[in-house]
């Protein structure tokens, strides 16, 4: 177990999200989008240029940004 | 009357995620019978349609999707006005209908959690269950109902199954009071709520409404936006006082908006438990093995390059034939009708004013509708979602998104069609840029100006044996406009435009074959809303600009080709079309944009230019391909010239300035080139600017700069060609 942020995460990992800070409104937008503590997620892929990345996050996959996913806080399971 | 035979009216709202059906649901139950709603203030809209239910007559308003309520723009507002039934023009719903994808269910129930504290009477559609079990999900109807208190009918809208039964539970529960949908939240929370409610009720009065419970926790949780700017407005410092010491003492240190998420979250992880059942199964989805290729950083981008020179390569050159036909059966049309006309002011209004006119709005029609051919198509199968997701980081360096990518591709072909499709930009600061740079993109339309000058002017020369002048000179008028766009990217979105974050966060929807009918959709209400809205405007430009030129008619000067033509020495039809040429020419000069022309001569000098240049500038305003033909028309030639006629070009190249010295050189025509490649004229352009935005702020900001732009453009060029000895 080791703490995180999600844009350091190599493809592949899953990772329990543990926190969500930022600017209120991006915060806001990744929580409702299901990305909040406890939630488990996966990096699924980085864009071809290394920006943004694609998660799998409550069966679905959603794409964010590095700037986005360095306000997400998770802990590495394994 | 007996009760069965009253014939009862209703409006309900349809409301949902992205990407979850709602529109085939919509299409199913509306069939062709909707509209457009244009909300005003806004740059989201929304449809409305009926469908009947025996003797009922359900009116359906088609809200945008989306994944939550909160509202931190006027856009993102319109969702909860519509439903509180706040816009005017717009009739209250007394239901909703809310289309969650089983597929994706955790996250499509957040939006119903919130809708349904609204307490309106609700049934949830529930779609892709099909998609659901390939996954080996299996969702149980019952137990979701019982969970949220509503109805749930499974439905799958393309094929029609469940739409009758979705219309009798509808009916059933319109008639029925609708039920709050409570929840988990923590004390505090809710005391916060219910203290700011009070409040916002005490506000009602100047507000003009009577706030509902739910906007309480909205403006609670969300803080700033539209909402809070209302309340502000109408209940000043002393109302904004009381509200943020609300939010302090509720918050107390936490995130509202996580306390809201994770009670939200956290009560459909526990209806979940019972309502879906996932089996584990082994290997990768579908849409996993498509995106394996699809996003691979080698096969990925080089499909994505291949997708994009292929919508170009169509836009640009399918187009062609059948913009020649519309061209060719207009002209045509025109010359049928004024062979049975008398000639007068009658017969060229007609034949030059409306008939032109309408040729030259549905001339756009092929490209948008090729434009829209395949952003319908992959919008459908999912891949738009992924042409973002590859181009994101290069948008995001000029302050865009890789949403934006596409659209502004296709303005390269022509600005309609592209300024129509910023409609997938979420960001609306950011969807606006990408509409303000749309004209920048060096649309077809500039073309004919190019060929013609460049043919004309620039020499053929051959560098290395393949690089030639006269191409690289067109490569270069191409890169003007994306050399102007980028700067004022830059300014728009650190400037006025700045979005405080550009959230990216989209979703990437599992990859669907596309549906024909969908398709056929989306290409006749762009279409027809092109030709309707759009049509009006570019047409009475374009009468205008006729009457400009037309009007006035001077006796004076038919009686002096008339005479010319009584003493006509031989009569050739040469001659005679030589002194109508030359009757059309004077006519020209005389007339009102003849002497505008003349009068802004002096502003025009310093480009290199004279008055007929001045008058044929601004006879392009409507439409710039035009410049060609009034070129044709000043230079006596008549109005058919095209830019490959030969005779053009050599009336352009010995054109003389009344001292005798030569008008036209290097320096003027590269003055002209620039011009046109930065100028703003295209009513058309203008027009649909006015109606995806809304407002005619963005349509006179983009004509101003563009035209600024392209004076200074112009001035520059033709100073340093000169001094360079052009």
């Amino acid at each position: 177990m080791s703490s995180n942020t999600l844009d350091k995460l190599p493809i592949g990992a899953t990772a329990t999200v543990t926190n969500v800070q930022g600017d209120p409104q991006l915060q806001q937008r990744i929580l409702e989008m299901g990305v909040l503590p406890g939630v488990q997620v996966q990096v699924v892929r980085y864009a071809p240029l290394g920006d943004p990345i694609e998660i799998k996050v409550m069966g679905y996959s959603l794409s964010l940004r590095k700037a986005e996913a360095k306000h997400i806080s998770v802990e590495v399971s394994s | 009357m007996t009760e069965a035979h009253r014939q009862d009216r209703h409006t309900v709202a349809l409301m949902g995620n992205p990407n979850t059906g709602k529109s085939s649901l919509f299409s199913a139950l509306t069939g062709t019978r909707q509209k457009i709603a244009n909300f005003p203030g806004v740059t989201v809209e929304a449809k409305i349609g009926t469908t009947r239910f025996e003797n009922s007559e359900i009116t359906v308003i088609d809200l945008p999707g989306t994944y939550s309520l909160a509202a931190r723009s006027p856009d993102e507002r319109v969702a909860t006005d519509a439903l509180l039934g706040r816009i005017e023009g717009t009739p209250k719903p007394d239901g909703v209908i809310i289309v969650l994808d089983a597929s994706s269910l955790d996250r499509n129930t957040y939006i119903a959690t919130q809708v349904l504290e609204f307490g309106l009477p609700a049934v949830i559609a529930l779609t892709m269950m099909d998609v659901a079990e390939s996954r080996g999900i299996s969702v149980d109807a019952k137990k979701l109902s019982e969970a949220l208190g509503v109805p749930v009918v499974p439905i799958n809208a393309p094929r029609g199954t469940g739409i009758a039964d979705l219309k009798e539970t509808l009916h059933r529960t319109l008639h029925h009071p609708g039920k709050v949908l409570e929840l988990d939240y923590p004390e505090d929370f809710k005391r916060g709520v219910d203290t700011l409610h009070q409040e916002l009720c005490d506000l009602g009065v100047k507000l003009g409404f009577k706030p509902v419970r739910p906007e309480a926790l909205r403006l609670l949780v969300d803080g700033a936006g539209p909402f809070f700017d209302e309340c502000e407005e109408v209940g000043g410092a002393e109302f904004t006082g009381k509200f943020f010491e609300i939010r302090e003492r509720t918050a107390a240190g936490h995130s509202l908006s996580m306390v809201e998420a994770q009670t939200r979250y956290g009560a459909i992880g526990k209806w979940m438990q019972d309502v879906k059942q996932a089996e584990a199964r082994e290997g990768r989805t579908k849409t996993d093995v498509v995106d394996g290729v699809l996003t691979h950083k080698f096969w990925g981008s080089l499909v994505f390059l291949f997708m994009m020179g292929l919508i170009f390569q169509s836009i640009y050159s399918w187009s062609g034939p059948l913009m020649d036909v519309i061209d060719g059966a207009f002209g045509a049309l025109g010359d049928w009708v004024g062979g049975m006309m008398a000639e007068g002011a009658l017969k060229s209004l007609v034949v030059d004013g409306v008939i032109a006119g309408v040729g030259g709005v549905l001339i756009f029609l092929p490209q948008i509708l090729i434009l829209f051919l395949f952003i319908a198509i992959l919008e459908d199968l999912g891949y738009m979602a992924r042409a973002a997701f590859l181009m994101d980081k290069i948008m995001s360096r000029f302050g865009l998104s890789g949403r934006s990518f596409i659209p502004l591709l296709s303005g390269f072909a022509c600005a309609i069609p592209a300024i129509m499709g910023t409609r997938v930009i979420e960001d609306r600061n950011t969807r606006l840029t990408t509409i303000f740079l749309a004209p920048f993109m060096s649309c077809s339309a500039r073309l004919p100006v190019y060929v013609l000058f460049i043919a004309a002017f620039v020499p053929k020369q051959e560098y290395f044996g393949f690089l030639e002048l006269q191409g690289i000179v067109l490569f270069a008028m191409y890169f003007v406009g994306v050399f102007a766009a980028i700067p004022t990217a830059l300014v728009l979105k650190k400037g006025i435009l700045k979005s405080k974050v550009t959230p990216f966060l989209l979703e990437l929807p599992s990859y669907k074959m596309p549906r024909p009918k969908a398709v056929g959709r989306v290409l006749y209400e762009r279409g027809g809303s092109f030709v309707k809205r759009a049509g009006t405007i570019i047409l009475a430009v374009t009468i205008l600009v006729w009457a400009a030129g037309y009007f006035p008619q001077s006796d004076e000067i038919d009686a002096k080709y008339d005479a010319q033509l009584a003493t006509l020495a031989e009569d050739s039809e040469e001659a005679r079309s030589e002194i109508e040429n030359a009757r059309a020419g004077a006519h020209l000069e005389n007339s009102y944009l003849g002497r505008v022309g003349h009068a802004i001569e002096p502003a025009v000098e310093p480009l290199g230019w004279d008055w007929r240049i001045g008058m044929a500038a601004i006879a392009s305003f409507p439409a710039r391909e035009v410049i060609v033909a009034t070129l044709g028309t000043i230079f006596n030639l008549g109005g058919d010239q095209d830019e490959e006629s030969a005779t053009l070009r050599e009336v352009v190249q010995n054109a003389e300035r009344p001292n005798g010295s030569k008008l036209f050189n290097l320096a003027t025509a590269l003055s002209i080139m620039v011009f046109f490649a930065l100028c703003a004229q295209c009513a058309a352009t203008l027009a649909v600017m006015r109606r995806e935005t809304n407002s005619w702020k963005w349509p006179i900001a983009s004509f101003l700069y563009m035209t600024t732009l392209a004076y200074i453009g112009a001035l520059v060029t033709f100073q340093v060609a000169s001094a360079l000895g052009g």
